[in-house]
C-alpha cells in the first residue's frame, strides 16, 4: 500500500515539473534558514569540547540584587560565589566546582605589534570541570592559583601570534602589562562558547587588584559539575535554599533585600540573560517557547505559500480525482495519497535544504565571520531538520487535503463548469 | 452577408496532416436561418469557427458583410466578433462565478458604454429569452434549458446581426430543445437575425431555411 | 469594467483568500525590513554632533565591577586625574577627557526627570571638562564646563538642542534651573547648549542628551570608566603602545584597553546592520519563493479558466483585453492584500507601539512595501497573463 502510494507520488511529482520545482524551492529555502539557525544554536549550546559534560553541568551565570528601589543585575562576584557556592562541593551530588571570569579584551605589544586577546582568570578546578584538548604542556593547578603564581594557559592561535607556532611551554608572554610563564597550550575554542572561549587563561589571584574579593556582583561564573544528569534538579533546589540563606547576609541590607539567581544549564542561563524580567521559574522553557514562536512566525509565509500551491495542484487534478472516486476510491484513500505525496515532496525538499545548509555552513566557517567557529551538521541537527520537515509537510497538507475530500465526484469529473 | 470562397482548413500535428475542411464555397444571405449537418468529425464545428472568426482558414477567403477578413489583426477581429457575431454553445459555457445578468453583460464589457446602459441591455436581452425573474441567480442554480437561454441572451445582447449556434440543443431534452429552437426561430423572424446552427438533429434542421451537409470536410449538397 | 473585476474577485473569494493572505503577510515582511532600513538611513542623514576621527577611546578597568561603585573614592580619582595629565603631556595628544560613556559603544545611562510637570526622557553621562574639546562638540549657546565649576554650590549641566527645546521651548535655556533637586542633590542649572550629541552613533535616532560635570577633586570625586583621547592627525598606531605603557606606569593596578573610535564605530555598524542584512537576505528568498508560488498558482487558475477566456475572446475580447483582465484582476487581489496589511501596520502608530519611528520613516516604509508588492505581483502575473492571452478560442471552446 505505502509502496504504491510512494510510486504514484513520485510519478505525479515528475509530471508537473514546474509545480514540483516551486514547491521544492520553497521547502528547501525554508529548511535552509531553519537549519542554519539550528546549527548556530547547536554550536552555542550543545555539549562539545571542552564542555563535553554539558549535560551534567550547571552554572551560576547571573545574579540579581533587589531592594525596595534599586535592582542590580550582573554576573556574580567572587565574594558571593566563594562564600556560598564553593561550599556546595561538599554535596555528594557535586563532583567539583570551578570559578572563572568572563572573557575580557586585553592587549599585548610584541615588537611594536599589537595583539588583542580574550583573557579569563580561573581557579585550578576549571581544567577538571571542562576538558580542554592540550596540544602542549598542561593546566595550571589549584596550588598555582592559591599561591598567585604567574602562569598561563594559551590557545593555539595565541601561540601562533606570540611564538610563531613554535613550542611555548616554559616561555614567557606579556599580557596586559603582566608577565606569565606558559604552562600549556590548548586547541582553539569557538568564540561563541559562553563559558569556555578565551585565548589566555591565568589564575584568579594574579589579578592586578584584589578588590574582586569583596564583590557580590562582578565578572565571575561558577561552573558546577554534577555526578550525573539526574542530580541536576536536586542541585538547583539546593542552590535556591542557599540563596535564601545568603539574603540574610547581604552587605548593604538597606538597599538590597533579595537575591534572584539560578543554577542553570547554559541554555537556561542564556534565557535568564536575554529575556526581560528575572523569572526564577523555568527560564529555559520560556526561551524555548520564544524560539518556537519565532520558528512558527518564520514558517507562516512558506506554509501559506505551500498550501496555496498544493490547492492548485489538487484542482489541477480535479478530473483525475473524479475518475478515481467514480471507480470507487474512497475520499480517505485519496486524502492519504495526497498527504503521502506532500510528505514525499517535503522530505525531498528537506534533503535539498540539508545539502544547501552544508554548503552555506562550509562557506560561513571559511569566511571567519565568527572567530574559530566551526558550525557543523550533525545527527542532532539532522533530526531537528527531519522533525521540522515532517511538521511542515503535514501542516501544509491538511487544509488542501480537507478541500480535496470535499470535492464532489460528479462536479470533479466535469471540472468546474468554466 | 457571409461568404466563403474555396475555403480549406488543415490541421498539422507532428507527422499527420488532417483535412478538416476541403474547398468549401458558401454564401449565406442576410436574415437566413441555415443549419449545418453531418456526422461527427466532418468539420461542422471547424466551419462554424471559421465563420465566427475564431479560426483562420488554411486556404481560401472568408468575407463578412462583403469585407474579406484575412488581413485583420487580432483587435480588429475581436471588434468584429464583438459587434457582428453572437455565439451559443452546446455546453453553454457560462462563467460559474458570475451571476446570470453578469454573464449576459460580458460582450458589452468590450464596448464603450456606461454600467447603467450595460445593465439595461442585459436585462432586456434576458427578458427577450423569458428569464427576467432569474437575473441574480448563478448558473449552477438553473436547469440546462435555462442556462442555454442565458447563453442566447448573452449572444444577442450586443445586437450582433449574426448568431452562430454550435449544437445549441445537443445537451437538452427534446422539450427544452424545442423551447430553445422556438427562441431562435423567433429571433430570426422578428429581429431578422441571421443564424447559422450546427446540429445533429434532423428534426431541428427541418425547421431552418436551408441545410448544408458536410461529409469528411466536403460539402455534399 | 471595474465593477466586473471586483465581482470576479469577490465571487472567487475562496480561491483568492489564500493569495490575499499570502500577499498580506509578504507585505508585512517587506514593511518590516524596509522600515528598519529606512530608519537607519534617515538617522544616518542627521548631523552627529561630534568628531570621531582621530579620537581614541580607552576603557579603564580599575579592578572593581561597575555594579559596586558607590560614593566618592578620592584616592582613585587622584590617580585618574594624574592619568589625564600624563596623557596630555604627549606631543601627539591634542586633548583628553574622562567620560562615563564611549560614543558608538553600547551601554550608558538613561533616565527620566519630571521638569516643570513634564516627564522628560534623556541619556546622560558624567564627563570631565576636557570632553568638549576631545569630542569636538559645537556650542550653540552658553559655555562648556570649566575645572572650577565643580566647586559651585549648584550643579552645572550642559544639554543638547533637542533637550533644550523640549524643556524650555523656543526660550533661552542658559542660566535656567533644570528641574527640582532630589534629596541630597544640588540644584541643576543649565550653563550651555551643544548642537547634538548622538552617543549611539549615526544609525540611532537623535535623542535628548545631558552632560554632567565630574570633577576629580573633593569628597564626591571618583574615577570615570573611560578616557577619550584626541590625537594629532597622522599619529601612528604604534603610539598606542607608548600610551598604554605610560598609563600602566601611572596606575599599575588598572587595566587599559585602547580602541580608536573608528573601530568602535565599525563594530556598532556591524551590530546594527547585521540583523538588517540577515533579515533582508532571508526576506529576499521568502519573496522569491512567494513570487514563484504566485506564478504557479496564477497559471493554474488561468488553466482552469481556459474556457472562460475562450468565451470572452469569442464575445469580442482582444488578446490585449484578456491580458489586461488578468493583470487588473491580480491588481485587485494585490490591493486587497496590501490593504489588509496596511490596516494591520497602521495599528503601530495608532497604538503607539514604537515610539522611535518618525512619521516620515513610517510612511516611506509603507509606501516602499506597497510598491514592492505591486511590482512583485505585476512581475508574477506577466507570464501567466501572456499565456492566457495566447489561448486559442476555437480550441478552448471545443467539445470534450
Amino acid at each position: 500500500m505505502i509502496r504504491n502510494y510512494l510510486k504514484v507520488a513520485l510519478k505525479i511529482l515528475g509530471r508537473r515539473k514546474f509545480f514540483t520545482f516551486i514547491s521544492l524551492f520553497g521547502i528547501s529555502v525554508t529548511l535552509l534558514v531553519l537549519l542554519l539557525a539550528t546549527a548556530l544554536l547547536d554550536h552555542v549550546f550543545a555539549a562539545q569540547s571542552p564542555e563535553i559534560h554539558a549535560n551534567r553541568m550547571l552554572g551560576i551565570y547571573r545574579l540579581t540584587m533587589k531592594g525596595p528601589e534599586n535592582t542590580q543585575n550582573s554576573q556574580p562576584g567572587y565574594a558571593f560565589l566563594d562564600r556560598f557556592v564553593r561550599p556546595m562541593t561538599k554535596l555528594p551530588s557535586v563532583e567539583r566546582i570551578a570559578l572563572v571570569t568572563e572573557a575580557q579584551d586585553v592587549v599585548s605589544f610584541l615588537n611594536g605589534r599589537k595583539i588583542q586577546s580574550l583573557m579569563r582568570r580561573a581557579d585550578g578546578e576549571l581544567w577538571r570541570v571542562l576538558s580542554f584538548d592540550f596540544v602542549e604542556g598542561g593546566p595550571f593547578t589549584v596550588a598555582d592559583n592559591e599561591n598567585g603564581r604567574m602562569v598561563a594557559v594559551i590557545s593555539e592561535t595565541t601561540r601562533e601570534l606570540f611564538f610563531g607556532g613554535r613550542p611555548a611551554v616554559g616561555k614567557t608572554i606579556e599580557v596586559d602589562g603582566q608577565r606569565f610563564r606558559v604552562a600549556g597550550v590548548v586547541r582553539d575554542v569557538p568564540i561563541l562558547r559562553y563559558s569556555s572561549s578565551a585565548d589566555v587563561w591565568v589564575p584568579i589571584t594574579t589579578a592586578k587588584s584584589s578588590a574582586y574579593k569583596q564583590e557580590w556582583l562582578g565578572h565571575f561564573t561558577a561552573l558546577i559539575l554534577a555526578r550525573s544528569h539526574a542530580d541536576l534538579p536536586q542541585i538547583k533546589a539546593e542552590f535556591q535554599f542557599i540563596l535564601r540563606g545568603a539574603e540574610k547576609q547581604l552587605p548593604d541590607p538597606k538597599t538590597f533585600k533579595f537575591l534572584v539567581a539560578g543554577a542553570d544549564t547554559l541554555f537556561e542561563g542564556a534565557a535568564r540573560m536575554f529575556l526581560p524580567g528575572e523569572s526564577v521559574v523555568n527560564p529555559g522553557g520560556r526561551l524555548r517557547a520564544v524560539l518556537l514562536a519565532l520558528m512558527i512566525g518564520f514558517m507562516l509565509l512558506p506554509t501559506i505559500n505551500l498550501v496555496n500551491i498544493n490547492l492548485s495542484r489538487i484542482l489541477d487534478r480535479a478530473s483525475e480525482i473524479g475518475v478515481r472516486r467514480a471507480f470507487g476510491a474512497s475520499s480517505r484513500t485519496l486524502v492519504g495519497q495526497f498527504l503521502v505525496e506532500n510528505l514525499v515532496l517535503t522530505l525531498i525538499g528537506a534533503a535539498i535544504g540539508l545539502v544547501l545548509t552544508a554548503f552555506v555552513l562550509h562557506a560561513f566557517n571559511a569566511s571567519g565571520l565568527i572567530e574559530h567557529a566551526s558550525l557543523q551538521l550533525n545527527f542532532r541537527i539532522f533530526l531537528y531538520g527531519l522533525t521540522i520537515a515532517v511538521f511542515f509537510g503535514i501542516f501544509s497538507g491538511v487544509y488542501p487535503a480537507w478541500r480535496m475530500s470535499k470535492l464532489h465526484p460528479v462536479r470533479a469529473l466535469r471540472g468546474r463548469s468554466i | 452577408m457571409i461568404n466563403l470562397q474555396q475555403v480549406s482548413k488543415l490541421y498539422r500535428t507532428d507527422r499527420v496532416e488532417t483535412t478538416a475542411l476541403d474547398n468549401i464555397n458558401l454564401e449565406i444571405g442576410k436574415g437566413e436561418f441555415v443549419s449545418v449537418m453531418g456526422p461527427s468529425g466532418c468539420g461542422k464545428s471547424t466551419l462554424l469557427n471559421l465563420i465566427g472568426l475564431l479560426d483562420e482558414p488554411s486556404r481560401g477567403k472568408v468575407a463578412l458583410d462583403g469585407k474579406a477578413i484575412d488581413r485583420y489583426g487580432d483587435s480588429a477581429l475581436a471588434q468584429v466578433r464583438n459587434e457582428r457575431l453572437g455565439f451559443v454553445f452546446q455546453q453553454f459555457h457560462l462563467v460559474s462565478d458570475l451571476s446570470v445578468v453578469d454573464n449576459v453583460e460580458i460582450p458589452l464589457l468590450y464596448r464603450k458604454m456606461s454600467n447603467k446602459e450595460r445593465r439595461k441591455a442585459a436585462l432586456a436581452a434576458l427578458d427577450r429569452v423569458g428569464l427576467s425573474s432569474r437575473t441574480h441567480h448563478f448558473p449552477t442554480q438553473l436547469s440546462g434549458g435555462q442556462q442555454q437561454r442565458v447563453a442566447i441572451a448573452r449572444a444577442i445582447v450586443g445586437k450582433p446581426g449574426i448568431l452562430l449556434a454550435d449544437e445549441p440543443t445537443g445537451n437538452l431534452d427534446s422539450q427544452m430543445g424545442d423551447e430553445i429552437m422556438s427562441i431562435l426561430e423567433d429571433l430570426n423572424a422578428n429581429e431578422k437575425t441571421t443564424i447559422v446552427m450546427v446540429t445533429h438533429d434532423p428534426r431541428m434542421a427541418d425547421k431552418t431555411h436551408r441545410v448544408i451537409r458536410l461529409f469528411d470536410g466536403r460539402q455534399v449538397q | 469594467m471595474t465593477r466586473h473585476l471586483f465581482k470576479l474577485v469577490w465571487n472567487r473569494k475562496r480561491s483568492n483568500a489564500l493569495m490575499i493572505l499570502e500577499i498580506c503577510v509578504s507585505f508585512l515582511v517587506v514593511f518590516g525590513v524596509a522600515t528598519l532600513g529606512l530608519f537607519f538611513l534617515d538617522n544616518y542623514r542627521q548631523p552627529l554632533g561630534f568628531e570621531w576621527k582621530d579620537v581614541w577611546s580607552v576603557r579603564v578597568d580599575i579592578g572593581k565591577s561597575g555594579a559596586n561603585l558607590g560614593g566618592g573614592e578620592p584616592e582613585q580619582a587622584a590617580i585618574f586625574a594624574r592619568l589625564l595629565k600624563e596623557i596630555r603631556s604627549f606631543g601627539a595628544v591634542e586633548a583628553a577627557a574622562g567620560s562615563a560613556v564611549i560614543p558608538f559603544d553600547q551601554g550608558g545611562m538613561t533616565g527620566s526627570w519630571t521638569i516643570d510637570g513634564k516627564n522628560v526622557q534623556m541619556d546622560f553621562a558624567e564627563v570631565t571638562p576636557g570632553f568638549a574639546e576631545a569630542m569636538g562638540l559645537k556650542m550653540v549657546a552658553g559655555r562648556w564646563f570649566q575645572e572650577a565649576d565643580s566647586a559651585l554650590s549648584w550643579e552645572p549641566i550642559v544639554i543638547d538642542r533637542d533637550l533644550a527645546h523640549e524643556v524650555y521651548g523656543s526660550g533661552d535655556a542658559v542660566g535656567k534651573p533644570f528641574g527640582k533637586p532630589g534629596a541630597e542633590e544640588r540644584q541643576r542649572r543649565v550653563i550651555g547648549v551643544v548642537s547634538d550629541f548622538r552617543k549611539a552613533g549615526e544609525l540611532m535616532p537623535n535623542g535628548n542628551f545631558m552632560f554632567v560635570l565630574k570633577g576629580m577633586e573633593g569628597p564626591e570625586a571618583r574615577p570615570l570608566r573611560n578616557l577619550l583621547v584626541r590625537v594629532r592627525p597622522g599619529t601612528p598606531a604604534e603610539f598606542e603602545e607608548t600610551l598604554v605603557k605610560r598609563m600602566q606606569a601611572v596606575a599599575p593596578e588598572w587595566s587599559f584597553e585602547v580602541r580608536p573610535l573608528s573601530q568602535v564605530r565599525a563594530t556598532s555598524y556591524h551590530f546594527f546592520l547585521t540583523p538588517l542584512i540577515v533579515a533582508g537576505t532571508v526576506s529576499f528568498f521568502l519573496l522569491l519563493m512567494v513570487g514563484l508560488g504566485l506564478i504557479g498558482v496564477l497559471w493554474q487558475n488561468l488553466l482552469q479558466r481556459t474556457r472562460e477566456i475562450g468565451l470572452r475572446r469569442a464575445a469580442g475580447a482582444s488578446r490585449t483585453a484578456v491580458h489586461r483582465l488578468v493583470l487588473l484582476e491580480q491588481l485587485v487581489v494585490t490591493s486587497l492584500g496590501v490593504l489588509l496589511g496596511t490596516l494591520l501596520v497602521v495599528q503601530i502608530p495608532v497604538l503607539d507601539l514604537i515610539g522611535v519611528l518618525s512619521n516620515r520613516v513610517f510612511a516611506s516604509g509603507l509606501l516602499l512595501a506597497m510598491v514592492t508588492m505591486y511590482l512583485i505581483s505585476l512581475l508574477c502575473t506577466l507570464y501567466p497573463s501572456t499565456l492566457a492571452s495566447r489561448i486559442q478560442p476555437a480550441e478552448a471552446l471545443r467539445y470534450e
